[in-house]
C-alpha cells in the first residue's frame, strides 16, 4: 500500500470542503440567503473536478491502494484508532459517483428549491451529507466509517424531515433514523468483535486475519462479524427486514430522494459488504443469507411497487428492489462483487434521472404526486418525459441501455451460482425483472401517457434550465453509461485491486448460455411491459384509487403489511412496556421511598399520642422503663 | 507536606466571588456581571492548570498537591491534588458554570419573593467552590466534608428557585443524599479505625484495608452513597423530581456535575481503597448498570414532563458510566471518565436548551408544544445538536466515550455489552421523539408567539456544543490526561486489559 | 440488712475531719456565695435596683468561678495543686480534668443562659413573671403583668442550680451526688414555673417536672441504698474495688446500678425516661428551657460518665446492653416523635432527646477517647441548643413568642439574618459538616466504632430521620409563603445578642477549627480512665 503524495495527499479536502461550506451555510444568518445556495451547489462541483484529477493520478500508479494518514483519533492503550483515508479504486468509484451525480443534483436543486424560504438550510444539510458520505467511503477503518455512516444517517434524517412542520415528514425522519440505529447496533457489535479478536478496527489489520485460505479465527467468529455487518448494511440500504423506512423517506424534497435515497446513501450497505469481502468470503453461510435477503427484498420491492399511486413511492420501492439485486450480487461472492458495484453505479445514473424527472413533474403540478391526477404529461413537458423515458428504458433493461448491461449480469450470475439455490435466486431475479418492467411501465403510462386527469388550477410547465440540463445529462448516462462501465470490463478490471479478481465463471460452464439468458430476460421484460400496456394503457385510469380490488393489490398497496407488522410487533408493545415501567417506577420504586417516609410520619403521628400530658402515664412509662432496665441487667448477668 | 497553593487559590476565587455577589443584592446587574467575570476567571485559571499538568511518562499521579494539617486529633488534613480524572472533571464543571449563569441571566428577579438573582448567582458560585473541592480533595475526610456540604447550596437552589413542587423535591434530594452520605460516614470512620494508620490521606490508605468481610462492609458504605449520588437504578427516584423542579441552570449543574461525584467516587475511592470488594461486587453492579441503561431509557420515552425526561436519560447514561468503571479495562475506565465529562457538557446543554424553551412556553409539559422550529429555528437547531450529543452521535465526543465504554466492556463481558448496545436505539427514540413533539410537526397555538433565542442565550449553549464537537473530532488532549490516571486506578485493583484473542499482526495499528 | 449497715455506719465513734482543698473547690464556693449574696440582695436592695443588682451578682459570680476553673486547670498542668486532679473532701469530690472540663462547660453555658434570662428589651419587661405567687388571671396578676416588676429571685435560684451542677459531675461519692442532684433540681422545678406569658402552662410544666423529678430521685436514692448494701461504701472508687472483690450476691449490685441509672438517665432526658422533657421545655420560660436543655444535660452526663467509668468500668459488659438500648430508644424517640411536632420548642425538645442518644453511643466504649468524645459532644450540643432557644425568644407575635411552626413560614423574607442563623444551628444539630454538630457526631461515632459498629450505623440512619424535621424548619423559613399575621422579629438587647453570638460563633468555630477544644477534651479525659 502506497502513502499518498502530490494531489492525493490533499484528499482530505473532499471531506473538509463540504463540511466547511455546510457550517457556513448553517451558522451564517439570513444575509447568506442571497448566495448560500450558490455556494452549496458550487462545492460538489469543485470536489468533482478534484476527484477527476485524483482519479487520473491514482490510475497512473502501479499500486492503486493509497493510504493517507491524517491524525491520531482515539488513543487508549490497546485501542488505537487513527483517522486516515484509503484511496483505492473502490472508494474512488464512489467518490466520483457521489461528487458527479451529487453535483448534478445540487445544480438541479438550485432550481427546484428556488421558491423555498429554507433553501440555505437545505443546501447546508445537502453539503453536510456529501461530506459524511465521502468520509464513509474514504475511511480506512471501521470506526471512521461508522462516523460517516451515522453522518449520512443524520443528513438523511434532517432532509427527510426537511418540511419540519409536516407531521408525516417528521415521523418519516424518525422512522428512518430508528431503523438505521437498529443497523448501527449490528455495526457497533461487529466493530467490538473486531477489536476483541484482532485488537484493531482498521481494514488492513482486520483483513490481514482473513487470508485466501480462510481466516485464523474460525468460521463462527467470521460469521458473527459478517452477520453483524450485514445487519448494519440492511438498515442503511433499506433491505429486508429493515426496509420500511425507505419509501416513507420520500417525504423529503425530491433532490434528496434522488441523491440520498436512490443514488448514493442507500447503496452504502452494498459498499460495506463489498469493502468487507474478505470477511464475507470467510463465511459462505453468511453469503447465502445475503443472497436470500437480496432475493426477498428485490421481489418485495417489485410487488409493492405495483400497488402505489404515488410516483415517488413507486420509484422508492424500485430502489428497494434494485438494491435487492445488488445484495444478491454481493452475496454471490468473488467475481460478482464488481458486478454489484457496476449495477450500483448504473442504478445511480438512471434512478437519479427518474427521480429528477419525477421531481420536475411535482414541480410542475404544485407538488401533487398522485399519478392518478397526472396523465398525458408527455405533451406538456417533453423534456421531462424524455428523461423519464431514458431512465425507464435503463431500469427495465432495454437492450443497450444501462440496466441491460448491469442487471442482466446479476441474473446471469445468480443462475451461475449453480445448484438449487442458484435456480431459486436466478428465477426470483428473473421474475423481478418482469415485475419491474410492469410497474415501471405502469408509472410511465399513468404519468405521461393517456389523457390529462389533473385539476384546472394546475398549469404544468417544463422545468427551468437549472433543472433541465442536469436531468438531460443523467438521461444520457442512463442510456450509454452502462455500456461505458462494462465495455471490455472497464470498471471490473479497475476494481480488481479492491475486490479481488477471482474469475469464477471460468471454473464451470454457465448454467444457461448468456445470450440465451438475455433473450429470456428480454421476453420476460416484454411480457411485463405488455401486461402493463393492456391493463393501464388501453383503458382510462380512474383518477381515484379503485376500491374492492384483489387481495394482492391491497397487499401491495399496504406494502405487504410490513408497517402493520412493525406497528403490531414492535411499536405498540414498546409503548405498553414504556407506560408499564413508568407506572412501576412511580408507584413501585419511588412508592417504596415515599412509603417509608409515610411510614415514619404515620407512626410518628400515632406514637406522639402517647405523649398524653398526664403525669400519671408519664410516671407509668418511667416505671416500665425502670423495670425494663432491671430485667435486662439481671438477664445479662444471669443468662 | 508540600504547600502548593494552586488549588487553594482555585477554591478561593469563586468563594470570595460568591460572598461579594451575595453582598450585591442591592445592585443585581453588577452582581450578575461580577459573577460572570469570576466564573470566567476560574475557567482561565483551570485552563492554565490544565496546560501545566504533566501527562508525560513517569509524571506524578497527583499534581499541584498542597497539604496542611486541619484536625490533628483525627489525623485530618486539608490536602488537595488532582490526577487526570479530577482535572478533567473540574474543567468540565467550571466550564458549565458561566454557561449556566448566562442562561439564567434574566430569570427570577423578585427580591421580595426571596428570589433575588444575586442570591441565585451567589449560590451557583458557592456550589462551584464545593464542586472543585470535592474533586480536588485528596483526604477522605475532607472529601466527605465537601460531599455533604455541597448539598446545602443545591438544596437552596432547588428549594428557593425551583418549580411548584420544589419543597418536596428539595427535601427529597437532601435526605436521599444525606442517607447515602451518613452510610459513607460510617465507612469513613470504619476505614480510619480498621486501617489504624491515623490518617485520612488517600495515598496512605490505598492497600491498607485488610481483604476480609470488613472490607466488603466498608465498600458497601461508600458504594451506596455513590450509587445514590450517581444515581444508579434502583436508587434513582430522587433525581427526576429534583431535576424537574430545579431551575434549568440548577438542574444542569445537578445532573451535569453533582451526579458525577458519585461515579467519580467509584473510581477514586471504591476501586483503589477496596479492590477485593470492588471485584466481589462488580458483577452485580454491572448487571444493575445494564438494567439501568434500558430501564431508564424506556422511562424517558414514557415521560410527559420534558425535564423529567432529560433526568431519566441521564440515569440511562450513568448506567453506561457504571458499566465502564466496573468492567476494569482501560477502555472502559477512560471511556467512563470521558463519558462523565461529555455527559456534563451534553446534559448541561440539553437542560439549558429545554430551559430556554420552557422559559418561552411556561410549561414543562411536552404536549403543550409542537412545531416550535417554525418560530424559533435557532433554538431548535441548538436543541437538536444538544439532543444528538445526548444520543451519542458519532462525530461528537459523547460517541467516543460511549463506544469506549462498550468496547471496554465487550472485551470482558460480551453479553452485557451487547445488551447495553441496544440502548443506542432507545436513546435515539427518546431524543428524537422529544424533538419531534416539541419542535416539529404542526405548529401549536402556544408556540406561535415565541421569540427566537437572542445572542446571550445562544452564547450560553454554543460553547458547550462547540466543545462536544471538537472533542468528538480530536479527543486526544483529554484522553491523554485521563489515561494515566485510569491506568493507575486499574493497577490499584490489580487488573490488566484482556489481550486480543488472536492478537495483532506486527506493525499496523498498535 | 442494708438499713442495718447504715445504722452501724452512723454510730461509728469518731469522724476524722476531712482534709479540704479550698483552691480546688473554689469555683463551687464562689457560685454558692453568689447565690447567697443574691438572697441578701433580695432582702436589702430596693426593688428598683434589684434586677440590675441581681444580674451583676450572678454574672460576676459565674465569671469569677469560670476564671478560677481556668486557673486551677492551668495550675494542674504546670505545678500539680494538692488535691487538684485528685479527690478532696476525703474523697467525696474529685476535681480532676474531666470534672474541670465539665465545670467549665457548665459555667460557660450557665453564663450564656443568665444573659438570656437577663434580657429585658425583647419582651414587654422580661420573660420572667412579675410575681409567681399571685393567682393566675386575678386582677392583681393582670396589673402586675403590666408593670415592669420581675421575680428577681430567679437569679439566686439560677446560681444555686449552677452550684448543684458544678458538684454533680465531680462528686466521687453517691451521697454527695444525690445532694448535688437535689440542689440542682429543686431550683429548676421552681424556675420552670416562672414564665411571664402562658403562666398556667408554665406552672403545669413546673409541677410535672417536680413530680417526675421526685419520682426519679427516689429511684436514685433507693439504688444508692442497695449499692451501699452491696459494697458497704458510697465512695465510687471503693465501689469499683468491691465489684472486683466482693463475694456478695450480684443481685444487689445490679438492682442498685439499674435504679441509679434510672435517676441519671431521667435527668439526661434519655428515653424511656424522657417523657417530661417536651412538656417542661414548652412550658418553662424559653431562657430557662435553654438553661435546662444545655447545662442540666451536661451535668447529668458528667455524673453518668463518672458512675459508669469510675465505679462500674469493670462491669461494662453488663451495663453496655442498657446503654445500647437506651441510646437506640432515645435516638428513635427523638427522631420519630419529632417528625410530626408542630411547635418549634417541642421540636427542640425532641432533638435534645435524640442528642442524648448520640451521647450515649459515645459512652458504650469505655475508653479515654470515648469519654473525651462525650465531653466534646456535650459542649458542642450545649452551644447549639442554647443559641437555638435564644433565637426562639426573638420570633414573637401579639401574645409572646411565636413558636408554632406555621408562624415561622417565610421568616427568611422578613429577617434573613435570623433565618440564616437558625439554619446554621439546625444544620449543626443535623450533623452537616463545617458545624460543631458534625465534629461532635464524628467523634463519638469514631470512639464507638470498635465496640459498637452496628450501633453507629443505626445512629447514623436515625440521625437521617431526625434531619427531616430540621430541614422542615428550614423549608418553612425559606421556601414557604409568610402567613397572614406574620410574627415580628424583636431587636435583641445586648445580653441576648452576646449570648446568641457566642452560641453561633461557638457552633461554627467548633465545626471549622475544633483542634484546640479537642486537645482540651482529650487532656481532660486522661484522668478518668486509667
Amino acid at each position: 500500500m502506497n502513502t499518498a503524495e502530490g494531489i492525493q495527499s490533499a484528499a482530505w479536502i473532499l471531506i473538509a470542503l463540504p463540511l466547511i461550506s455546510a457550517a457556513v451555510l448553517l451558522t451564517t444568518g439570513r444575509f447568506a440567503d442571497k448566495w448560500g445556495h450558490l455556494l452549496g451547489a458550487f462545492t460538489p462541483v469543485v470536489l468533482f473536478v478534484y476527484a477527476i484529477f485524483l482519479f487520473f493520478s491514482v490510475k497512473g500508479e502501479s499500486n492503486r491502494e493509497i493510504s493517507l494518514h491524517l491524525f491520531d483519533w482515539i488513543p487508549v492503550e490497546q485501542f488505537q484508532v487513527k483517522v486516515g483515508l484509503l484511496i483505492d479504486p473502490l472508494s474512488l468509484t464512489f467518490v466520483l459517483l457521489i461528487t458527479g451525480v451529487g453535483s448534478l443534483i445540487h445544480i438541479y436543486a438550485v432550481g427546484y428549491m428556488a421558491h423555498d424560504d429554507g433553501r440555505r438550510r437545505f443546501f447546508g444539510y445537502f453539503n453536510f451529507f456529501v461530506a459524511a458520505m465521502l468520509l464513509l467511503v474514504l475511511a480506512d477503518n471501521y470506526l471512521s466509517l461508522y462516523v460517516g455512516w451515522e453522518g449520512v444517517g443524520v443528513a438523511s434524517y434532517l432532509l427527510i424531515s426537511y418540511y419540519r412542520n409536516r407531521d408525516e415528514a417528521a415521523t418519516a425522519g424518525n422512522k428512518a433514523f430508528f431503523a438505521n440505529r437498529v443497523g448501527d447496533v449490528g455495526l457497533s457489535i461487529a466493530i467490538m468483535l473486531m477489536f476483541a479478536y484482532f485488537g484493531s478496527t482498521s481494514y488492513a489489520e482486520v483483513f490481514s486475519h482473513f487470508g485466501e485460505h480462510g481466516s485464523d479465527v474460525g468460521k463462527g467468529v467470521a460469521a458473527a462479524i459478517a452477520l453483524m455487518l450485514l445487519l448494519g448494511a440492511c438498515g442503511k440500504s433499506g433491505q429486508f427486514p429493515l426496509q420500511t423506512w425507505l419509501p416513507d423517506a420520500m417525504a423529503g424534497p425530491t433532490p434528496v430522494s434522488a441523491l440520498i435515497h436512490a443514488a448514493t446513501m442507500v447503496t452504502a450497505g452494498v459498499y460495506l459488504i463489498a469493502r468487507s469481502f474478505p470477511i464475507f468470503d470467510a463465511s459462505t453461510a453468511t453469503q447465502t443469507v445475503v443472497t436470500i435477503i437480496g432475493a426477498i427484498t428485490l421481489l418485495y420491492g417489485c410487488v409493492c411497487g405495483c400497488g402505489q399511486d404515488d410516483l415517488k413511492k413507486v420509484l422508492a420501492y424500485s430502489t428497494v428492489s434494485q438494491i435487492g439485486y445488488m445484495f444478491l450480487a454481493v452475496g454471490l461472492g468473488p467475481g460478482v462483487y464488481a458486478i454489484a458495484i457496476i449495477h450500483l453505479v448504473g442504478h445511480g445514473f438512471f434512478k437519479a434521472a427518474l427521480f429528477l424527472s419525477a421531481g420536475s413533474v411535482m414541480h410542475a403540478m404544485n407538488d401533487r404526486i398522485d399519478m392518478r391526477r397526472f396523465g398525458g404529461l408527455a405533451r406538456v413537458m417533453p423534456w421531462t418525459f424524455g428523461v423519464f423515458l431514458c431512465g425507464f428504458l435503463a431500469i427495465i433493461g432495454f437492450p443497450l441501455a444501462t440496466g441491460f448491461w448491469t442487471k442482466d449480469k446479476i441474473i446471469e450470475a445468480a443462475f451461475d451460482k449453480g445448484g438449487t439455490s442458484g435456480w431459486v435466486l436466478g428465477l426470483s431475479a428473473l421474475i423481478g425483472a418482469g415485475i419491474t418492467a410492469f410497474y415501471m411501465s405502469r408509472a410511465l403510462i399513468m404519468t405521461f401517457l393517456g389523457e390529462r386527469r389533473w385539476e384546472d388550477d394546475v398549469h404544468p410547465h417544463e422545468a427551468p434550465a437549472a433543472m433541465k440540463w442536469p436531468m438531460v445529462v443523467l438521461a444520457a448516462l442512463s442510456l450509454v453509461g452502462g455500456y461505458l462501465l462494462v465495455v471490455n470490463g472497464a470498471l471490473k478490471h479497475w476494481l480488481e485491486p479492491s475486490l479481488g479478481g477471482a474469475e469464477h465463471h471460468a471454473e464451470h460452464d454457465p448454467t444457461i448460455d448468456p445470450t440465451l439468458l438475455s433473450v429470456i430476460v428480454l421476453v420476460v421484460v416484454a411480457v411485463g411491459v405488455g401486461v402493463a400496456w393492456v391493463v393501464f394503457g388501453r383503458k382510462t385510469v380512474p383518477d381515484t384509487q379503485p376500491v374492492g380490488v384483489s387481495v394482492v393489490t391491497t397487499a401491495s398497496r399496504r406494502n405487504l403489511y410490513a408497517d402493520a407488522f412493525n406497528e403490531a410487533v414492535l411499536m405498540r408493545p414498546g409503548q405498553w412496556l414504556s407506560r408499564a415501567l413508568v407506572y412501576f417506577d412511580n408507584r413501585g420504586v419511588d412508592g417504596a421511598v415515599n412509603g417509608f417516609g409515610a411510614l415514619v410520619g404515620g407512626s410518628s403521628g400515632r406514637l406522639r399520642r402517647t405523649q398524653t400530658g398526664f403525669v400519671r402515664s408519664y410516671a407509668l412509662s418511667i416505671l416500665a422503663g425502670t423495670v425494663a432496665v432491671v430485667v435486662v441487667l439481671l438477664a445479662v448477668r444471669f443468662q | 507536606m508540600s504547600h502548593n497553593f494552586t488549588l487553594v487559590g482555585l477554591l478561593l476565587i469563586p468563594l470570595v466571588g460568591s460572598l461579594v455577589v451575595f453582598g450585591l443584592k442591592k445592585n443585581p446587574t453588577l452582581a450578575k456581571w461580577v459573577a460572570l467575570a469570576v466564573s470566567l476567571a476560574v475557567v482561565v485559571y483551570v485552563v492554565v492548570i490544565g496546560i501545566a499538568f504533566d501527562t508525560g511518562k513517569g509524571a506524578d499521579r497527583f499534581q499541584f498537591e498542597g497539604d496542611w494539617i486541619w484536625i490533628k486529633a483525627f489525623g485530618v488534613h486539608f490536602s488537595f491534588g488532582v490526577d487526570g480524572i479530577a482535572l478533567v472533571l473540574i474543567a468540565m464543571s467550571v466550564v458549565l458554570v458561566p454557561c449556566v449563569l448566562l442562561a439564567s441571566w434574566n430569570s427570577f428577579d423578585d427580591p421580595e419573593g426571596g428570589r433575588s438573582i444575586a442570591n441565585f448567582f451567589g449560590l451557583i458560585l458557592l456550589l462551584e467552590v464545593f464542586m472543585i473541592g470535592v474533586f480536588a480533595a485528596t483526604d477522605v475526610f475532607l472529601f466527605y466534608v465537601f460531599f455533604e456540604a455541597i448539598l446545602v447550596p443545591m438544596y437552596f437552589i432547588i428549594g428557593s428557585f425551583g418549580g411548584p413542587k420544589r419543597q418536596y423535591a428539595a427535601v427529597k434530594f437532601f435526605l436521599y443524599s444525606l442517607v447515602g452520605g451518613l452510610l459513607m460516614l460510617a465507612s469513613v470512620i470504619g476505614l480510619y479505625v480498621t486501617t489504624g494508620s491515623h490518617t485520612f490521606h488517600m495515598a496512605e490508605l490505598i492497600g491498607k484495608v485488610p481483604d476480609n468481610a470488613t472490607q466488603k462492609w466498608l465498600f458497601l458504605g461508600f458504594f451506596l452513597a455513590f450509587a445514590i449520588k450517581a444515581p444508579l437504578v434502583p436508587f434513582h427516584t430522587w433525581l427526576p423530581d429534583a431535576g424537574a423542579e430545579a431551575p434549568p441552570g440548577g438542574a444542569a449543574l445537578l445532573v451535569g456535575v453533582l451526579d458525577k461525584i458519585g461515579t467519580f467516587g467509584f473510581l477514586r475511592y471504591c476501586l483503589p481503597l477496596f479492590p477485593a470488594a470492588s471485584k466481589w461486587a462488580a458483577p452485580t453492579i454491572l448487571v444493575l448498570s445494564v438494567i439501568g441503561v434500558l430501564y431508564a431509557a424506556f422511562l424517558a420515552i414514557g415521560q410527559r414532563d420534558m425535564k423529567r425526561l432529560v433526568a431519566y436519560t441521564s440515569i440511562a447514561h450513568f448506567g453506561f458510566i457504571g458499566l465502564g468503571i466496573f468492567a476494569f479495562t482501560s477502555q472502559g475506565g477512560s471511556g467512563a471518565v470521558f463519558y462523565m465529562v461529555n455527559h456534563g457538557l451534553s446534559t448541561g446543554a440539553v437542560f439549558l436548551a429545554v430551559g430556554l424553551l420552557i422559559a418561552r412556553g411556561k410549561s414543562r409539559n411536552i404536549d403543550d408544544y409542537g412545531g416550535a422550529a417554525k418560530t424559533t429555528p435557532i433554538l431548535s437547531g441548538l436543541f437538536l445538536l444538544a439532543g444528538l450529543s445526548a444520543l451519542a452521535l458519532p462525530g461528537m465526543s459523547t460517541f467516543i466515550s460511549e463506544f469506549l465504554v462498550l468496547v471496554g466492556t465487550f472485551t470482558r463481558y460480551k453479553a452485557l455489552a451487547i445488551v447495553a448496545t441496544t440502548g443506542i436505539i432507545l436513546a435515539a427514540i427518546y431524543v428524537l421523539y422529544l424533538y419531534q413533539r416539541t419542535f416539529q410537526g404542526t405548529v401549536s397555538e402556544k408556540v406561535k408567539g415565541f421569540k427566537d433565542v437572542n445572542a446571550r442565550e445562544v452564547l450560553s449553549i454554543a460553547p458547550l456544543i462547540a466543545l462536544i464537537i471538537f472533542l468528538g473530532i480530536y479527543p486526544k488532549p483529554i484522553l491523554d490526561v485521563i489515561n494515566p490516571a485510569v491506568k493507575a486506578t486499574l493497577s490499584d485493583v490489580h487488573e490488566t486489559d484482556p489481550e486480543p484473542i488472536v492478537g495483532t499482526t506486527a506493525g499496523g495499528h498498535k | 440488712m442494708s438499713a442495718l449497715g447504715l445504722l452501724l455506719a452512723a454510730d461509728t465513734p469518731k469522724i476524722p475531719a476531712p482534709h479540704v482543698d479550698y483552691a480546688a473547690i473554689a469555683p463551687i464556693l464562689i457560685v454558692v456565695g453568689a447565690a447567697l449574696v443574691g438572697v441578701l440582695v433580695e432582702a436589702v436592695v430596693p426593688r428598683k435596683e434589684r434586677f440590675n443588682a441581681q444580674i451583676a451578682v450572678s454574672l460576676l459570680g459565674t465569671v469569677a468561678a469560670l476564671i478560677t476553673v481556668g486557673v486551677i486547670h492551668n495550675k494542674e498542668i504546670t505545678t500539680p495543686l494538692p488535691g487538684a486532679g485528685g479527690p478532696t473532701f476525703s474523697g467525696a469530690l474529685a476535681i480532676d480534668g474531666t470534672g474541670l472540663f465539665l465545670q467549665g462547660t457548665i459555667l460557660v453555658l450557665g453564663l450564656l443562659a443568665t444573659l438570656l434570662i437577663a434580657e429585658r428589651s425583647v419582651d414587654a419587661t422580661s420573660p420572667i413573671v412579675a410575681a409567681a405567687a399571685v393567682v393566675v388571671g386575678s386582677p392583681e396578676d393582670r396589673r402586675l403583668s403590666r408593670t415592669d416588676r420581675v421575680q428577681t429571685e430567679i437569679f439566686p435560684l439560677l446560681s444555686f442550680a449552677l452550684a448543684g451542677m458544678l458538684i454533680f459531675p465531680v462528686s466521687n461519692n453517691l451521697i454527695l451526688m444525690f445532694v448535688a442532684l437535689e440542689v440542682m433540681s429543686l431550683p429548676l422545678y421552681l424556675m420552670a414555673g416562672l414564665a411571664r406569658k402562658r403562666r398556667l402552662l408554665s406552672q403545669e410544666a413546673s409541677l410535672k417536672y417536680f413530680l417526675l423529678g421526685a419520682f426519679a430521685s427516689a429511684f436514685f436514692l433507693y439504688g444508692l441504698a442497695l449499692l451501699y448494701g452491696y459494697a458497704n461504701t458510697v465512695d465510687l472508687g471503693e465501689i469499683f474495688k468491691a465489684t472486683r472483690t466482693s463475694t456478695k450476691s450480684d443481685t444487689l449490685l445490679y438492682l442498685g446500678l439499674a435504679l441509679l441509672l434510672v435517676g441519671l438517665l431521667f435527668k439526661a432526658s434519655v428515653a424511656p425516661f424522657h417523657v417530661w422533657t417536651p412538656d417542661a421545655y414548652q412550658g418553662a420560660p424559653t431562657p430557662v428551657a435553654a438553661f435546662m436543655a444545655s447545662c442540666t444535660k451536661v451535668a447529668a452526663f458528667g455524673a453518668l460518665l463518672r458512675i459508669l467509668y469510675v465505679a462500674f468500668s469493670g462491669e461494662s459488659w453488663n451495663w453496655r446492653p442498657i446503654i445500647w438500648g437506651a441510646a437506640i430508644a432515645s435516638m428513635a424517640v427523638g427522631a420519630i416523635w419529632g417528625v410530626t411536632q408542630t411547635d418549634v420548642k417541642r421540636v427542640l425538645a425532641y432533638s435534645s432527646i435524640a442528642h442524648a442518644g448520640f451521647i450515649l453511643v459515645g459512652m458504650v466504649a469505655v475508653t479515654e477517647e470515648a469519654s473525651s468524645s462525650v465531653l466534646f459532644y456535650v459542649l458542642t450540643y450545649g452551644f447549639t441548643t442554647l443559641a437555638a432557644f435564644g433565637l426562639l425568644t426573638l420570633v414573637r407575635d401579639a401574645d409572646g413568642e411565636a413558636t408554632h411552626l406555621s408562624q415561622w413560614s417565610g421568616l427568611a423574607r422578613k429577617s434573613p439574618v435570623v433565618a440564616i442563623i437558625m439554619t446554621v444551628l439546625l444544620m449543626s444539630m443535623a450533623g452537616i459538616p463545617l458545624t460543631a454538630g458534625f465534629i461532635g457526631k464524628f467523634y463519638v461515632f469514631k470512639a464507638a466504632w470498635h465496640t459498637a459498629g452496628p450501633l453507629v450505623v443505626i445512629a447514623l440512619l436515625l440521625s437521617a430521620i431526625a434531619a427531616f424535621y430540621y430541614l422542615r424548619i428550614v423549608v418553612m423559613m425559606f421556601f414557604a409563603e409568610p402567613p397572614e399575621h406574620a410574627p415580628t422579629i424583636a431587636i435583641p438587647g445586648w445580653s441576648t445578642t452576646v449570648a446568641l453570638t457566642a452560641g453561633v460563633v461557638g457552633t461554627v468555630l467548633l465545626g471549622v477549627f475544633p483542634q484546640p477544644v479537642l486537645d482540651l477534651a482529650q487532656k481532660a479525659a486522661e484522668s478518668l480512665v486509667g
